[in-house]
């Protein structure tokens, strides 16, 4: 059941045009800082391992900032444009209308991920870790983009308002991005080493600079920044269990 | 005669307000069941709790002789058309039935969605996006969804509100073409008149209470008044 809700909504990104915009947008920030980063002559000093760390870090950035805001409304829709009662109406059980929503998400992610790779293959040309850069970009950006949707579907079944949803998410976000942006000396205290470590974009950050800059490219490597990442698609999987057993309780469906 | 919806003493408080407090009735296969109240009587809520969306905090209420628990079956003898009147705009007609036959795993999908689109007079604008339908049309989508599976039992929450005449009038065609086929019909209208036309047992509720049910010539023997909305202001004021 959970196919028909993903192609509702890859229809639905397709009929209004939200996908195409997020795909031009996504196109121009990549071309513009794949442009930057390969002609700028200061940054050029900088090695092209670091180069590459940079354009990571935007991909997945980008990626995360483009999920966000649409699993924002994804849920949170079919409350506020009043369709969700006729779905829950029918055979459709709330695991597949989820799973269903999640699948569309995670394809806009897909479709972000290959727009990427003409610019991964420029900055990484000549480098040998075009596979390595491509592949890790593909594990940590779908664990996040897995783990913050979850997250943001809890939170969208407690407000089934898109914008309390989307103004939360986003604070979430950069709650978790703006310590990750911090340089190591800032992390030297032990407080800041934990939530380093248990902090998910710091964990994607630092696994990709593990797999570029120290060129650890094996799984093995890099599982230290990997289980952050897993266990943060498992908070995210038991926010959601409560939230929706929560909107259960407030009359929201029942029975499901 | 089998009774298909059979609710016993339940109740729905929001906070310190009682939606609807110990409500019993019964309705028999095959019936044009009315459901009268006043505004925020708990007609909606009452229907919302029939059908599964809204969980009631006391009693029980049993569909077609099962436990409404049972949601998977539920959802196969019910239709509703419900006070929440929410499209996907950007679907066609077609498309939007489409939407819903898959959910409900239909094998023969193109043809019912074909026959349905045909029976609520929507063939020729089936391919145009919903956007562009008028109220009277979404309202008549609505009921075709509503009809999707097959139903035995229909729940409409005020179906013909914001038609016009010849819209009510062809929606009242249809829904007694499907009570004459033994669909049974869940009817809640504020359109008294159109109650007493279709209707063969009408409950009226007020305060969440049923304070009446009955034929029409029950009713009206019961309040000494000969039109509806004579008995209706009797037993609601």
């Amino acid at each position: 059941m959970y196919k028909y809700i993903c192609l509702k909504e890859i229809k639905a990104e397709l009929y209004t045009w939200k996908s195409l915009t997020w795909l031009l947008l996504t196109s121009l920030i990549f071309s513009v800082t794949s442009y930057l980063l390969l002609t700028n002559k200061e940054l050029s000093l900088l090695d092209q391992t670091e180069l590459m760390w940079l354009l990571g870090k935007i991909i997945i950035g980008v990626a995360l900032l483009v999920v966000t805001i649409d699993a924002s409304s994804s849920i949170t829709s079919e409350f506020e444009k009043e369709t969700a009662e006729s779905l829950f109406l029918t055979p459709l059980s709330i695991k597949d209308f989820i799973l269903g929503k999640l699948l569309a998400l995670l394809s806009l992610w897909g479709v972000l991920y290959v727009v990427a790779i003409p610019y991964v293959y420029v900055a990484s040309l000549g480098s040998k870790l075009f596979f390595p850069f491509l592949g890790y970009i593909a594990l940590l950006g779908t664990l996040g983009v897995v783990g913050f949707t979850l997250i943001i579907f809890a939170i969208s079944f407690l407000y089934r308002s898109s914008k309390n949803t989307l103004t939360t998410s986003l604070i979430f976000l950069l709650a978790l991005s703006i310590p990750a942006l911090f340089s190591t000396t800032l992390k030297n205290n032990t407080p800041a080493q934990i939530l380093s470590h248990i902090n998910p974009v710091d964990s994607i950050f630092a696994s990709l600079d593990n797999v570029l800059v120290d060129y650890q490219t094996s799984l093995a490597q890099n599982w230290i920044y990997i289980i952050p990442l897993i266990v943060f698609c498992l908070v995210g999987l038991i926010l959601l269990i409560f939230s929706v057993r929560f909107f259960k309780k407030k009359g929201g469906v029942q029975n499901y | 005669m089998e009774s298909i919806i059979n609710a016993q003493h339940i109740t729905k408080t929001y906070g310190k307000i009682s939606a609807v407090d110990d409500l019993s009735f019964q309705v028999n296969a095959g019936d044009f069941f009315g459901f009268l109240g006043p505004n925020g009587a708990g007609k909606t809520t009452t229907i919302r709790m029939l059908t599964g969306i809204l969980a009631s905090d006391n009693g029980n209420i049993k569909i077609n002789g099962k436990d409404i628990s049972d949601r998977q079956e539920l959802s196969h003898i019910i239709g509703v058309l419900s006070e929440s009147r929410g499209f996907y705009d950007w679907m066609t007609g077609e498309e939007y039935l489409s939407f819903f036959a898959d959910l409900y795993s239909l094998t023969d999908k193109k043809k019912v969605v074909g026959d349905l689109l045909s029976v609520v007079g929507l063939t020729e604008r089936k391919n145009t996006c919903i956007a562009t339908y008028s109220r009277g049309m979404k309202q008549r989508l609505g009921l075709a969804r509503a009809l999707v599976n097959n139903p035995r039992i229909i729940f409409l929450d005020e179906p013909t509100l914001g038609l016009d005449p010849q819209g009510q009038e062809d929606i009242h065609n249809l829904l007694k073409k499907l009570n004459q086929q033994g669909v049974t019909i869940f009817f809640s209208s504020h359109v008294l008149s159109e109650v007493a036309d279709l209707c063969s047992i009408i409950a009226v509720i007020n305060k969440g209470r049923l304070v009446a049910q009955g034929t029409m010539s029950e009713l009206q023997k019961k309040t000494g008044s000969t039109d509806l909305k004579q008995i209706f202001l009797s037993l609601t004021q």
